[in-house]
């Protein structure tokens, strides 16, 4: 069973204006996002900036509330839940967020910061807190004497090791990283890495991975969502991915990062003009205005996520993939197969 | 804690800073006097008798001749009055005598007899002195005389003779007036040594106070002025840190409240901020004084000084709170949406406790800068409004001295306006210097 559940997530941004400072439309954040994450794995969301994934982590957890739809932890529908509800399961799911400079507050000690989550959870008894503090402080690779300064006395890689050390404090299942290397130096980026790498072999914990980064994605994930305007376009399990991908996004996604083969010229297909207004989004399917095998059909209706096997070599795995060009593919695929037999 | 304070990176850091060394010295004594005048050594009557004759000037000024004898003949007058009364009641004398006092300069401790030998010494020098004076202005007035007539002269050969004339006779009365002047200042110094005989200055302790009290000189009741300056500052800090504290918190809460929670909290209190910014302080004040008016609590300032204060504070902290309040509101909307309350909402903790806990301290430096601005905005409008008479009442306060000494700047008589004066300006640069080297030094990202 999996330990998150989500289906058809919708989260809408109301936008006010006029005179009134009514309603006059909404930001289509997430639209109709269903997945599921297993315990012990590593999902990735991968996208451009404004596509929704930073709101889908922070929804999940419910620091965001959704629209409509349904969140399942464990079984357990989280999205009706009250205050003290919420308390209990907020223990055990925690978030790491993008900039470790507005991830700390300024004004607690390292050791405050972490007393205060460690007390209010009774992690461990009143007196072991100290201990405890020192404990989680090594975990994430530091010094003990960190516990006593404050958040401006560090760099970025070591803010946002103490960013992972408060995730942790409360011994959490699930944790989502919301793109918690992408403000880092290449260097430090490969260090917080490992180390959350380390900790989820570790403590063995449930991952939400969020990046814009698809070559980190691949190296880190076992299964990534590819999201697009609010949509789930494609989710695909990361092993050979540039094999296994569809969508001509994700082709596309893949086809922007850079290979490490000065050899290997393939042709460049680099996607032309915006990411449409999630303000008024496009009807039928979001990637049409910049898709390379765009047709009519796309423009008036939506491509389906339809769920297929992926077994590259025989294996059983499933993928899913909304695009009708790739439908059609999958058809021609079909008939061949078929015709062949 | 004290020795964590004097060991920490921001005091080092406030200690470098030597204007705000200073600063800090001249607050401490400010506060060394409003302290005073809090527990006692100062008291309210100190301020309200007399202990020279009227606008007496301090010490860095001496007084002209005509004011000397002014003050000489006050001495002798009212010392006469009593001895005058004594003689026809001996036993009545000691008790006239003490009435006589100017707080610790007292009356000279001598039987009747003595003391009305020394009365009609200085009565008889008195007279010698106005006949002293009297020549001095015949010659002075002469010599105006002959001024005005040298400008009427015309050209003719008649006028020039006479013209001529009248300048020889000029010279000769200038050579006369130091003459004149001289003899004037020997009998006024006769007249002065009878009355310190008198009226002798006290010595020792009593002496020392008595410099105290004296040294800025006297009002136009003859009253000290340094003791008003003084007990001043204590109005001074008690409407500043009232106002200043009442006026934070006010604010704070509010703004953060607004800021914070949004929807009907933050209309309701910008709808409330907008109101009171809408009404002009100085009206709002004589409301409140006329609300006030014959209160037995609260308007009776021969009996209750410090109640009286009460409609001020109301004014003002009614009023000054919605500067702290929008800024509040502003930096709380920033911080809200940053990632560390994210992080607090993720721990599970509640709005209220993120508030309080995790917002508000970060608003810090404001509520800082904003103590300190309207600590200095308080003092400098209880000083307008006292000018104004709508505010201190039945006690000094330096806009009390000001508007009272007001008729004085046209007599050229300066010393109490401008001890008032000197006395806010230093406060309030010193306390500007101060918060802000404060600010820079517990800022915990600010390095120097």
């Amino acid at each position: 069973m999996a330990l998150i559940e989500v289906r058809n997530l919708v989260k809408h941004f109301p936008v006010r204006g006029g005179v009134l400072n009514r309603v006059v439309g909404k930001v289509h954040a997430v639209n109709g996002v269903s997945f599921d994450v297993q315990r012990g794995e590593t999902v990735g969301i991968v996208g451009e900036s404004g596509c929704g994934k930073s709101t889908l982590g922070k929804t999940i957890i419910r620091l965001i509330d959704p629209t409509e739809g349904s969140i399942k932890y464990d079984d357990k529908e989280i999205t009706t839940l009250g205050h003290g509800g919420m308390m209990r399961i907020r223990r055990k799911m925690q978030i790491i967020f993008q900039d470790p400079y507005s991830s700390l507050n300024p004004r607690m000690t390292v050791r405050g910061l972490l007393r205060e989550a460690i007390k209010f959870h009774d992690v461990v008894p009143a007196n072991q807190v100290d201990d405890y503090i020192t404990e989680l402080i090594r975990t994430v690779g530091m010094r003990p004497d960190a516990a006593d300064k404050f958040p401006h006395e560090f760099s970025g890689g070591q803010r946002q090791r103490l960013g992972i050390a408060r995730a942790l404090s409360v011994k959490p299942e699930f944790i989502v990283a919301d793109e918690p290397v992408s403000a880092l130096d290449v260097s430090i980026q490969a260090q917080v890495l490992n180390l959350m790498m380390d900790l989820k072999e570790k403590l063995g914990l449930t991952l939400v991975f969020i990046s814009h980064d698809l070559k980190v994605v691949e190296h880190f994930c076992d299964r990534v969502l590819v999201m697009y305007l609010g949509h789930i376009v494609e989710e695909l399990p990361t092993r050979d991915l540039h094999l296994r991908a569809k969508h001509p996004y994700t082709r596309a996604l893949l086809g922007a990062n850079p290979i490490d083969d000065p050899d290997d010229r393939r042709p460049l297909t680099v996607l032309q003009g915006d990411v449409p207004s999630p303000f008024s989004p496009p009807p039928g399917c979001p990637f049409q205005t910049r898709c390379p095998r765009v047709h009519d059909r796309c423009r008036v209706e939506m491509p389906p996520l339809v769920t297929r096997e992926a077994g590259v070599n025989g294996e059983a795995e499933t993928e899913r993939v909304a695009c009708w060009a790739v439908e059609v593919d999958e058809q021609e695929k079909l008939s061949a197969g078929a015709g062949a037999r | 804690m004290a020795s964590n304070l004097f060991q920490s990176r921001s005091w080092g850091k406030f200690t470098r800073n030597r204007f705000a060394v200073v600063s800090l010295g001249v607050i401490l004594a400010y506060l060394l006097v409003a302290v005073a005048s809090f527990v006692g050594v100062i008291t309210l009557e100190d301020t309200q008798v007399r202990v020279l004759p009227d606008r007496t000037r301090g010490f860095l000024e001496s007084s002209d001749l005509d004011k000397r004898s002014r003050d000489a003949q006050w001495f002798v007058e009212r010392t006469s009055l009593r001895v005058q009364r004594a003689e026809l009641a001996p036993e009545s004398y000691e008790r006239l005598m003490s009435e006589l006092a100017l707080r610790e300069r007292r009356v000279a401790d001598v039987p009747l007899e003595r003391m009305a030998e020394l009365i009609e010494r200085a009565e008889s020098q008195l007279d010698d002195l106005y006949d002293a004076l009297d020549d001095r202005d015949e010659v002075l007035d002469e010599i105006l005389f002959i001024d005005l007539e040298l400008r009427r002269l015309g050209d003719s050969a008649e006028d020039a003779a006479l013209a001529s004339e009248m300048r020889s006779e000029r010279e000769a009365l200038l050579a006369r007036v130091s003459d004149v002047d001289a003899a004037a200042e020997t009998r006024i110094a006769a007249v002065e040594a009878t009355i310190l005989e008198i009226h002798p200055y006290p010595g020792g302790l009593g002496g020392l106070w008595y410099g105290v009290r004296t040294f800025l000189g006297s009002d136009a009741q003859g009253r000290s002025i340094s003791m008003k300056a003084f007990y001043s500052i204590r109005i001074a800090f008690q409407v500043g840190l009232v106002v200043a504290v009442v006026c934070v918190i006010i604010g704070t809460v509010l703004g953060a409240a607004a800021g914070f929670f949004g929807g009907w909290v933050d209309y309701f209190v910008m709808y409330l901020v907008s109101v009171l910014s809408s009404i002009p302080t100085l009206v709002l004040l004589g409301v409140l004084v006329y609300m006030f008016f014959g209160h037995p609590l609260f308007d009776n300032p021969a009996e209750r000084p410090g109640l009286a204060l009460v409609p001020v504070y109301c004014a003002m902290c009614l009023t000054f709170w919605v500067s702290t309040c929008r800024v509040i509101r502003g930096e709380v909307m920033k911080i809200k949406n940053l990632e560390y309350v994210q992080a607090a909402t993720s721990i599970g903790f509640g709005r209220v406790y993120i508030l309080f806990k995790h917002v508000i301290p970060n608003t810090a430096h404001l509520m800082f800068i904003n103590l300190s601005l309207l600590f200095i905005g308080a003092i400098k409008s209880e000083v307008i409004l006292s000018f104004l008479g709508l505010g201190v009442k039945g006690q000094p306060s330096w806009g009390v001295m000001i508007s009272q000494a007001k008729d004085d700047i046209s007599v050229m008589f300066f010393w109490e306006v401008v001890t008032a004066s000197v006395l806010m300006f230093g406060l309030v640069l010193a306390f500007n210097i101060l918060s802000d080297a404060l600010q820079d030094a517990f800022d915990p990202k600010h390095v120097s």
